[in-house]
């Protein structure tokens, strides 16, 4: 490759990049911009389902580790006065350790046992939400969240979350490292062993994975990242309630992530990215809304079965055959 | 706690439990045959619920009339689902995951949209009460469980006394062997799905006249179901049935006790431990 | 020194006993042949030497270390690798992805460096890239390394499968039917790889049907039927061995040793 198409690829890079942080300059409106932040949040939230996924494993229970994130950062910050940073952080690990508590019994069943496992573990998470009203507010909701703390330099800068602006800045940082840190995981030899258990796991185990190991870490990995996700979402929302996050939500994460395209790193980012702009493209069909969702899953599954990041290699390839047909016959 | 409460409670229990049964027989018997979680039974239970509903309030039959007749279009819906939604994916574990999801989606937002978010209440199977000695117990809960009973009673004979039967229990065993027997796979599949999806809208009918129907009924149903046949083992009739009445008295007896929702958590806590000493279930094989 | 001691290797299913108390060895730098009439245990075998299954009783030793009942990556990482008898590769990705991922532990990478990208591990990544081409040239599998592992012909696969393996640098290689469904050729040519492999320094121990390679390759046979071994000896010994020639025969009896 030469030089020069050698330099398109980080280039284009960074365009995108520099564009993503300039956006608040020209867009003006609170909507726009929280739109902008709702897929930052489901960005991440399906890129790392698809982390856990890469072994083969669907999980159910994303959204139930995005509500520990949470309601964990949420509470450290309201009942013992610890700042956002720490919180945040904490709601990440608080998630990954819950996950690590029952990584090791979930990954070592079969593929359909552990779909209904997480399905279940999300159900286990969102009713004790419910339950444990003292601490979490209950159905009715853990109300007056407050928003990170102020960022002061000195001299410097004196940032305040008081309008979406700075949310959003933290929410691109947030995207861009998170999904720096798993494509690294992906592209690497941890992303390849992934793709191998998820392949065949005998073969991984006879030429010296550790395959359970491997899937605890994909598992306790994604699910730090739902926290993480939820952390933010706590203090952006500054509402919580369980209902946001039950068995439809964490469904809905999985269709993102098959429609965009399991394969393809990028196909988790698509695929959240296109569904959470869906209902606002399509607000004013109200209840009719799902079925947008649902005819793009079923046109994706039944005639696009790599999802939505494959479509330009098959029209590539299509338009290849036909050439290749008009060429054969003159 | 009473004992006219305690009996009332126990007989709600079982009455859920029954109901239960028969959702999740309908989700272990298409998972023994068709190998795939069925997510979107559910909405199929719920899809009963109304179709009853609706036989009732528009057309005038009588509960009794309408619940078959439920089961029979219900039924029928569930030859279309397997031919043109679960047959094109069969032995592929993922997509056959995101159809049951996406037609979970489908039927559910075609309810929202067709009959409005407000739950409906059902025209009573039987009204009044049954009095032995000062307990009062409510027919149509006692009706659920002798339907119930009858029905799964009713299956069993199929499964074990016709060729059909025989050739399920073939199937569910070994795919490819039966199929070199000269067995339709195909067909036993959409009489899996038929059987299933019937028991599931009597099912929802029943749970609709008891309590009540609502678009989201659909989504705790699978969610029971599910852990119906965890708690059972999977692909395992007599474990659907364990497993129902268990989760059925619970949920019939925690809740006047503690609350619903610790109702659910003993629930899940009973499967957990259930799991670590029998990890298949409570009759799962494999 | 690869050397692996089997002592009263027993292992019972339900009620049968589908290795029965079974005593053998095998020295470095030998080829061992195991062999048997169908059913006669030499694929669990196999799964008990590298743990996929545990024993009920018996004890497997390795270079004079205890392995018996260790799970499988361990028995890997102590040199003991096989092979599988269907075809068993990584089928949605290449030739290269899967010999790539099969030398896992040589050079071992830990996830935080292969992470973050460090120097140390992008040395690993290059040493594991120029392993694998070698392996690659050594069976003749170059020419195909980015196709993907489902659409390469039988008998490449099975090559995939020995260059695997390979990758995965065993001392001692357990070869599960390499000559299954081969043509004279084709036996010829893995024969001549297997006494390569041997020449490389690495034990082999195979089960296989094809006797007139068994006979010409091994250096040592031990024959098994319903889980007993019923023989064991040179290749010229066991041709003339009365029992084992009865046992192919199918004399039906169960043996109990």
């Amino acid at each position: 490759m030469s030089k020069g198409a050698r330099l398109v690829k980080p280039a284009s890079y960074t365009a995108l990049i520099l564009l993503l942080f300039s956006i608040p300059l020209f867009v003006k409106g609170a909507y726009p911009l929280h739109v902008l932040i709702m897929v930052g949040i489901n960005i991440i939230l399906t890129s790392s389902l698809r982390t856990i996924a890469t072994t083969g494993q669907i999980s159910l229970a994303h959204a139930g580790f995005m509500a520990i994130g949470a309601y964990a950062s949420a509470l450290l910050m309201m009942k013992l006065g610890l700042p956002f940073w720490a919180t945040f952080l904490i709601g990440g690990i608080a998630a990954a350790l819950i996950a690590l508590l029952v990584g090791y019994p979930f990954v070592r069943v079969r593929r359909v046992y552990f779909a209904m496992l997480t399905l279940f573990m999300g159900t286990v998470i969102r009713l004790t939400i419910m339950e444990w009203r003292d601490l979490t507010g209950g159905t009715s909701g853990l109300l007056g969240i407050p928003p990170p703390n102020l960022i002061v330099i000195p001299g410097l800068l004196n940032i305040a979350f008081d309008s979406k602006v700075p949310y959003y800045y933290f929410i691109l940082v947030l995207v861009l490292i998170s999904l720096l840190f798993l494509y690294r995981i992906d592209s690497s030899r941890v992303g390849r062993t992934l793709l191998a258990i998820q392949q065949g796991d005998f073969v991984a185990e006879s030429v010296g994975i550790n395959v359970t190991n491997f899937k605890v870490f994909a598992w306790c990995v994604g699910c730090f990242f739902a926290g993480i996700a939820g952390s933010f979402y706590a203090h952006y929302i500054r509402v919580l309630t369980p209902d946001s996050f039950g068995v439809m939500q964490a469904i809905y994460i999985v269709v993102y992530m098959v429609v965009g395209g399991r394969r393809r790193f990028s196909g988790a980012i698509l695929g959240a990215s296109i569904f959470t702009l869906i209902p606002e493209v399509f607000r004013g069909l109200k209840e009719y809304q799902p079925f947008v969702f649902v005819g793009l899953l079923f046109i994706v599954i039944f005639f696009l079965p790599e999802g939505l990041v494959s479509l330009p290699e098959k029209v590539r390839a299509r338009i290849r055959k036909r050439r290749g047909i008009s060429l054969g016959q003159s | 706690m009473t004992l006219a409460l305690l009996a009332q409670s126990i007989l709600n229990g079982l009455a859920a439990g029954w109901v239960y049964v028969l959702l999740a027989v309908g989700l272990t018997l298409v998972f023994g045959i068709m190998n795939i979680v069925q997510f979107a039974h559910g909405e199929i239970y719920m899809l009963g619920a109304y179709c009853s509903y609706f036989l009732i309030k528009l057309y005038g039959f009588s509960f009794w009339e309408a619940l078959p007749l439920s089961a029979l279009l219900v039924g029928l819906l569930g030859i279309v689902l397997e031919r043109f939604f679960f047959r094109p994916f069969r032995g592929r574990f993922e997509p056959s995951i995101i159809v049951a999801v996406g037609l979970m989606v489908l039927l559910q937002t075609t309810a929202v949209v067709g009959f409005g978010t407000s739950t409906k209440s059902m025209p009573g199977i039987i009204p009044g009460v049954l009095s032995v000695s000062g307990i009062t117990l409510s027919w149509d809960r006692l009706l659920a469980i002798l339907v119930g009973i009858v029905l799964v009673t009713a299956l069993f004979l199929l499964i074990q006394k016709t060729k059909i039967g025989q050739a399920m229990v073939a199937v569910s065993q070994d795919t490819d062997a039966a199929s070199l027997q000269g067995i339709d796979v195909n067909r036993i599949s959409a009489v899996a799905m038929v059987v299933g999806c019937a028991l599931a809208a009597i099912a929802g009918s029943l749970m609709g006249s008891i309590f009540s129907t609502s678009p989201f009924m659909g989504t705790s149903a699978i969610t029971k179901g599910i852990a119906v046949i965890i708690l059972g083992g999977l692909g395992s009739i007599p474990g659907a049935v364990a497993g129902g009445l268990i989760l059925g008295l619970i949920d019939g007896v925690v809740p006047p006790l503690l609350s619903s929702t610790m109702a659910s958590i003993v629930g899940f806590g009973v499967i957990i431990i259930v799991l670590l000493l029998r990890p298949r279930g409570l009759f799962g094989h494999e | 020194m690869a050397n692996l001691e089997i002592r009263g290797l027993t292992k019972h299913f339900g009620g049968l006993a589908a290795v029965n108390n079974l005593d053998m060895n095998v020295n470095q730098g030998e080829i061992v042949g195991l062999i048997g009439p169908n059913g006669a245990g030499k694929t669990t075998v196999f799964n008990l030497i590298t743990g996929s299954i545990r024993p009920t009783k018996g004890q497997i030793m390795f270079e004079q270390s205890d392995i018996t009942g260790q799970p499988t990556h361990s028995i890997a990482d102590k040199g003991i690798v096989r092979t599988f008898q269907l075809t068993a590769f990584l089928q949605d990705m290449t030739v290269l992805q899967n010999v790539l991922v099969s030398c896992h532990l040589h050079p071992k990478a830990g996830v935080w460096e292969a992470i973050f990208n460090t120097p140390g591990y992008k040395k690993k990544e290059q040493r594991a890239f120029g392993q694998v081409m070698g392996i690659l040239h050594f069976l003749g599998l170059h020419p195909v390394k980015d196709e993907l592992a489902q659409n390469l012909p039988h008998g490449h696969q099975r090559l995939l499968g020995i260059a695997m393996a390979l990758s995965a640098n065993p001392k001692l290689l357990l070869l599960d039917e390499p000559l299954a469904g081969m043509n004279a050729a084709e036996v010829r040519e893995s024969l001549t790889f297997i006494n390569k492999i041997r020449s490389a320094g690495i034990t082999v121990l195979l089960v296989e049907h094809n006797m007139r390679a068994v006979m010409e390759l091994c250096d040592r046979i031990v024959v098994i039927n319903f889980g007993c071994k019923i023989a064991e000896g040179l290749p010229d010994e066991i041709k003339r061995n009365k029992d084992v020639i009865e046992a192919y025969l199918g004399a039906g009896e169960h043996v109990t040793c």
